[in-house]
């Protein structure tokens, strides 16, 4: 089975400190990690690896500093690396980013599986495994918990309402995975060493993929941004701390969030 | 001069804090209590490849240097620093001594087994009346045909009494004195004759084992001599000096650890209507810490460095182990006092870090130890000779 597991590099949240009164967000420390929810696809890709032999490619659409996020995937496993790019996809919106991929899976002759986070860790639209599985005409399932593969299909388990549904996907298929599902593995120490000192990821831009300036328009025009609404604060209790241990452990009694 | 890590060991860290976070830590408190060793602990980190963090891939080592050692030893030092003992000796001494002085047959017999972590190592020197006089060992190793008979016993070795493999040093000619009457020999534990006598009952790194090793006529086959007959004294020697850099490295990340558990407990702690962090008595206190931690920091990698480019570090790494350990007890000092009766209570981490800094002034070489190599490379150039 050919796996190609999609990942995005994202800011390390430990690194950023947030000021609501503000509205602002200070990078006290700018680094850069592969985003939980590609990391929970890289396990998931690397799980059908170890059970039954896969090829697990990993593919990655961002700024140069992305290669390292696709070294720890080579680290963790994968057997191939590509970066997408260029300046040129600077202003990618998720239709462009969804083509971009799209080309350049194609460019390396399609997949039985693509694997990708249920939503990434930045902008968060949760969008990328389906647009992709339309720009490439593969099924698609989502949210998926659970995930295995027979011949010519994967068996996936998925969220549905309040439960789960089982469900079968003829290959080619797209799955976006829960990264509560697949709680990443370390990378082996020698793996991390090898992935700078020995294995090689390779990089495309817009010309490799034959991708024009049409194919890059954005539809969409970023605007601006702004903090959500803050979130209700629940309940404080204020006193002596016996006391509001206490209180704390009653009031946990009495949802039901402890026995 | 570039002062950045490469970016492996960027990634190499931030796999081992991870590690340290999610698998470590949760036990740390545990097993200091229940005074075992993790060996749960242990197998995952050698799944990982942590058992072997410096040596060549090719004898089943992780490829990290000195460099990537430091990096773990830190990280583990900063979560919990029995764990770092465990790994520590087995990697930075035992391991170690095999592979700076021996054949390519013996690390292939030996050291890929410990690299690789299927088998625990121990560094077998110190004697009840061999302590910072290491050359005054009393164990004796007997030519017998092809095989040495070892008879003595060894006291406070760390993984004495769960390592498959141990380093040892004993006398082969007691007319030769330390440079040429002293042999390193590689004993595998399941030899008849060898067994664990007392287990000592420590202060601190109470998820270490620390055990009196007896030979009782154990036979090692000549092919197990660790580098030239006679010349055991050297090869141990060698591998302490190595071993002192990581040893600074775990006291770094224990002091880090103090560090980063001071400023968090004082920016909450409320006294007089403020934070306490906003008492100039008690942030002096945080950066005094943090300069210490600082210059230590540096040191550390800076010698790593020494190290793996295979320049001169003897003095070097004599300072990270002794600086290193004195920097790790201010700072826990400072943490009970800036958490006060807080920090002198079982219940909370700081008490811990408190009884586990202190062996660091002791094991591998007294910080009195550690004077005396230094001083007696700095005066050495001079002709000037520093007696022991």
């Amino acid at each position: 089975m050919k796996i190609i597991v999609l990942i995005k590099q994202v800011l390390d949240p430990a690194g950023i400190l947030v000021r609501r009164d503000k509205e602002k967000m200070f990078i006290n420390r700018e680094e850069y990690i592969v985003g939980p929810d590609s990391k929970a696809a890289l396990e998931a890709g690397l799980r059908l690896k170890d059970a039954g032999g896969a090829e697990v490619i990993a593919l990655s659409m961002g700024k140069p500093r992305a290669e390292d996020a696709l070294r720890e995937a080579l680290a963790m496993g994968c057997d191939a690396a590509y970066l997408l790019s260029d300046d040129a996809f600077n202003q990618a919106d998720i239709t462009v980013t969804a083509s971009v991929l799209a080309a350049a899976i194609q460019r390396l002759g399609g997949a039985d599986l693509i694997v990708a986070g249920r939503e990434s860790g930045d902008t968060g639209a949760g969008q990328i495994g389906s647009r992709l599985a339309e720009a490439l005409d593969y099924a698609q399932v989502t949210d998926v918990h659970a995930l295995a593969g027979e011949q010519g299909a994967i068996q996936a388990t998925r969220r549905w309402g309040s439960g789960y549904a089982a469900v079968r996907a003829a290959l080619p298929a797209v799955v976006t995975v829960a990264p509560e599902a697949f709680p990443a593995r370390y990378a082996h120490g020698a793996g991390i060493m090898n992935a700078y000192r020995e294995w090689q990821v390779t990089t495309w831009n817009a010309a490799d993929l034959g991708l024009g300036e049409a194919a890059l328009k954005p539809l969409l025009t970023f605007r601006g941004e702004s903090f959500p609404p803050p979130l209700p604060v629940g309940e404080q209790l204020r006193g002596a701390p016996a006391s509001v241990a206490h209180e704390l452990i009653t009031a946990l009694e009495l949802q039901k969030v402890i026995g | 001069m570039d002062f950045s890590f490469p970016k492996e060991y960027q990634l190499f860290r931030r796999m081992v804090r991870d590690f340290a976070e999610d698998e470590v830590r949760p036990l740390a408190k545990a097993v200091d209590r229940e005074h075992r060793v993790p060996f749960e602990t242990v197998k995952k980190a050698a799944a990982l490849g942590l058992m072997g963090v410096p040596f060549p891939q090719k004898y089943g080592g992780m490829g990290g240097g000195e460099m990537g050692y430091c990096i773990m030893m830190e990280e583990l030092g900063r979560i919990c620093t029995s764990t770092a003992t465990v790994i520590g000796a087995h990697t930075g001494i035992a391991a170690m001594s095999i592979y700076l002085d021996g054949t390519e047959e013996q690390k292939q017999k030996f050291l890929v087994p410990l690299a690789s972590g299927r088998l625990i190592g121990a560094f077998g020197l110190t004697e009840a009346q061999a302590g910072s006089d290491a050359a005054a060992i009393k164990t004796t190793a007997v030519r017998d045909g092809n095989h040495f008979v070892i008879n003595g016993a060894k006291v406070f070795i760390t993984n004495g009494d769960i390592a498959g493999i141990m380093t040892v040093m004993a006398v082969t000619d007691p007319s030769l004195g330390a440079y040429g009457g002293i042999t390193a020999f590689i004993v595998e534990t399941d030899t008849p004759g060898f067994s664990i006598g007392s287990l000592e009952n420590k202060m601190g790194i109470r998820g270490s084992s620390t055990a009196e090793c007896v030979f009782q006529d154990v036979r090692v086959p000549k092919e197990n001599v660790l580098g030239q007959f006679g010349a055991g004294f050297l090869t141990f020697m060698k591998s302490l000096d190595i071993g002192r850099a990581s040893l600074g490295a775990a006291c770094l990340g224990g002091a880090q650890a103090a560090l980063e558990g001071c400023m968090e407990w004082t920016m909450a702690r409320e006294q007089f209507g403020v934070p306490v962090a906003t008492k100039q008595s008690v942030y002096f206190m945080i950066a005094d810490m943090a300069a210490e931690i600082e210059a230590l920091r540096s040191m550390i990698y800076r010698t790593a460095w020494l190290i793996d480019t295979h320049q001169p570090h003897i003095k070097e790494a004599a300072i990270c182990k002794l600086y290193g350990s004195e920097v790790a007890s201010r700072c826990v000092h400072k943490a009970v006092q800036i958490h006060g009766a807080l920090g002198y209570s079982r219940d909370y981490w700081v008490e811990r870090a408190y009884r586990d800094a202190r062996i660091a002034e002791i094991f591998e070489g007294t910080n009195e130890i550690q004077r005396v190599v230094l001083a007696s490379n700095l005066f050495r150039p001079y002709g000037m000779r520093i007696p022991s």
